[in-house]
């Protein structure tokens, strides 16, 4: 490859399935100054190949995963992927971001994005090193599960050598709503099924391997905003022990003392303590932790390799549980029994589902079974009520096959309670379930739900939990209306950035985004600072929005389910509910802080302003 | 006036237990009740960082008044460093 590739190499992958195509597109470098990397290109390059009005699980649909000018440096965190499609979940925008060491090597194969189209007529694997990308059969990996998979296509290989594997599992061959792709076996792009959407098309894995290297421009200007961000992670307790030593399940008990751990579907935040402690971060350290680990490139190490072991029965091992695991497979469904969580979180994660989905469609059905709403002939003998432990690991792999009630869980809790008359037993937002915050304990963290726009989600939502309760550098009141809007847009604002940096939410915890700038502004020689930063941001939250808008969302979209303002909790004594009117009032400061209109529409002024152009000619 | 204190993550082992149950004079402050929990040199550190967390009956100690909020017979506090996930 001639020329210097000062962090991108301009250009990238572009796959049509249905003509077995592969083609190299060349990504201008206006594109990297406006959208980075990572979420923002990816987006964009999804906006311009794909109809927003396609069905998800058809041939339209594209998936376009891109990396970032970050990633192939030695930056922290930054071996991160995002992927971009249209969710067979949600009906809208699918975007979903991944650790794990996939994404650096797919930048070392000397692209810097790849955009799928299509669907094959028979299962397919892609191969990508530097010197081919192979469209192969994959009738011989079709039906094995994601670990068999990673293993059979890096077998034989040294180690230093071996090449990454994304891949789906049964779960994506069969098209549940919300299978996930998971790379390094058990880091997953996790959210709104884009294994579905693999599934639909084909698609089994995709491997990569290659030792193309990015240059660096402003050697000294990387390395000051580098030095700056290692020095800082080793400060904050979060990056340097907490994670290391508790993982994401260390927040369980801590949630509780905020009154904000879901219990039964979310009826309530009432647990016995004891309860709690037995799936607890502390408590898995103690008994099924093996060892922490980190994604490639990373210092943080929030990883659980655990191992269950029990007398009269072979051990079982792999990684998890993480909080949202534990919580929504666990007291959300009035189960704290942390070997059945565990045990069907390893089929989770080996037959490709997501977890936050799953635990919330279990507790969905769980609520309809006790309402006497589920026919025994759907249920087949399965006892599916709240605190039956036993039910959890069959189930996982029923939903993945879509055996017997499977079937039905498959299509996620909201299409299953409208089944039975009761949508609003859903705990969702746009179809997406909602993760283990209750948002009557926070009006912040109920807007990120409500605005996200991928559906119910704390990533792409904004992450307004340890801010508001936990203090730190910045107080956020927890109920308060008038700033809820700004600071909400400001942490998804953040996670914009970090997704399309290629860089790791938790680093957020350590500091903001001036070493970034240097950073990125260092490798690529381009201007990324602070204040453009934030001009990108609102770049791809609009375009977002945009795509959204045109498959279809409406501000009616933007709202929680009836229980969250129909019920209270009570938070520090007090009765909490997110009434209608505060969600309509929250609602729209949000669109009137973004720049949007009263239908939640960016304007013609901002579009421009912000230069956001229309889409581009579909793929040919 | 009797408070109970909660530990998190490795302060548990930093203060050498999970709760603890403190007699404080009446009208006592949450800095009062600090400064009888800092014993050693290393308990001191942490609870001057300014990555400490104290939740006063589930809410930031900031939300009251901070190191002058009054206590009262029976309150709860949860002491941690600052902690986030996903």
């Amino acid at each position: 490859m001639s020329g210097s590739a000062f962090g991108f190499f301009g250009r990238y992958l572009e796959i049509d399935l249905t003509a077995g195509g592969v083609r190299v597109r060349p990504l201008e470098a206006a594109l990297v100054a406006d959208y980075i990397g990572g979420r923002g290109l990816a987006t964009r390059l999804l906006y311009d190949a794909v109809d927003a009005a396609c069905d998800p699980l058809g041939p339209e649909n594209v998936v376009a995963i891109a990396v970032s000018p970050l990633v192939g440096t030695n930056a922290p965190t930054a071996a991160r992927g995002h992927m971009v499609f249209k969710s067979p979940l949600t009906g809208l925008l699918g975007t979903s971001n991944s650790g794990g060491g996939w994404g650096f090597s797919f930048k070392a194969t000397g692209y810097d994005a790849l955009v799928i189209k299509g669907r094959a007529t028979e299962p397919v694997w892609i191969d990508i090193t530097p010197d081919k990308v192979e469209i192969l059969p994959a009738a011989r990996l079709w039906g094995k599960d994601i670990h068999a998979t990673t293993e059979e296509l890096t077998a034989g290989f040294e180690a230093g050598r071996r090449p990454r594997v994304l891949c789906i599992g049964p779960a994506g061959e069969h098209l549940v709503r919300y299978a996930v792709v998971a790379n390094d076996k058990n880091r997953v792009y996790g959210r709104g099924g884009p294994g579905a959407v693999w599934g639909s098309k084909n698609l089994k894995a995709v491997r990569v391997a290659g030792k193309e290297k990015i240059q660096i421009h402003d050697p000294e200007r990387y390395q000051s905003g580098y030095d700056q961000a290692v020095y800082l992670m080793r400060q904050a307790p979060v990056t340097k022990r907490l994670l290391r030593e508790l993982g994401t399940a260390g927040l369980v008990e801590l949630i509780n003392v905020i009154d904000m751990l879901p219990h039964r579907n979310f009826q309530d935040c009432v647990h016995l303590d004891e309860d709690l402690e037995r799936v607890s971060g502390e408590t898995i350290a103690k008994t099924i932790l093996e060892r922490a680990a980190g994604c490639y490139l990373c210092p943080i190490g929030c990883q659980r390799h655990t191992r269950i072991v029990r007398a009269g029965s072979p051990d079982q091992s792999g990684e998890g549980p993480e909080y949202e695991t534990v919580v929504l497979m666990g007291p959300d469904c009035d189960i704290y029994d942390l070997e059945a969580i565990t045990t069907a979180n390893y089929r989770c994660n080996e037959f490709g589902l997501d977890t936050i989905s799953f635990g919330g469609t279990v507790a969905c059905a769980m609520e309809l079974a006790e309402a006497g709403l589920l026919p025994a002939d759907r249920t087949r003998g399965l006892d599916v009520r709240f605190g039956n432990a036993a039910v959890l690991e069959q189930l996982a792999v029923d939903t993945a096959c879509r055996r017997g009630l499977g079937d039905l869980l498959a299509e996620g809790s909201y299409r299953l309670g409208e089944r039975f008359g009761r949508p609003d037993l859903s705990m969702s937002v746009k179809r997406m379930e909602i993760p283990a915050y209750d948002p009557r304990a926070s009006l912040t963290q109920a807007l990120g739900y409500m605005t996200s726009p991928s559906g119910a989600c704390h990533l792409r939502g904004g992450y307004a939990v340890s801010l508001a309760f936990f203090g730190g550098t910045r107080e956020i009141p927890r109920f308060s209306l008038l700033q809820s809007p700004i600071a909400i847009r400001n942490m998804q604002n953040m996670g914009i950035l970090q997704d399309s940096l290629g860089i790791c939410r938790f680093t957020g915890y350590a500091f903001g985004s001036d070493p970034w700038s240097r950073m990125l502004s260092g490798v690529t020689g381009m201007d990324f600072s602070v204040a453009r930063f934030e001009e990108i941001e609102n770049r791809i939250a609009a375009l977002e929005r945009l795509f959204n808008s045109a498959a279809g969302a409406t501000p009616a979209d933007d709202v929680l389910p009836p229980r969250f303002a129909d019920s209270t909790i009570v938070v520090a004594g007090e009765a909490r509910a997110v009434t209608r009117d505060a969600q309509a009032r929250m609602r729209q400061d949000y669109y009137q802080v973004r720049g949007w209109d009263a239908e939640g529409r960016p304007t013609a002024a901002l579009i421009e302003s912000l230069r956001i152009a229309p889409p581009a000619g579909r793929m040919s | 006036m009797t408070i109970k204190v909660k530990f998190f993550a490795y302060y548990r082992t930093l203060f050498g237990d999970k709760e603890k149950w403190i007699e404080l004079e009446a009208e006592a402050t949450a800095g009062r009740l600090l400064t009888i929990l800092a014993e050693t040199p290393a308990q001191l550190q942490e609870l001057s960082s300014r990555h400490l967390v104290v939740m006063i009956n589930g809410v930031n100690l900031s939300s009251r008044d901070g190191l002058e909020t009054v206590l009262c017979d029976g309150d709860v506090l949860a002491v941690f460093p600052l902690m986030g996930g996903g």
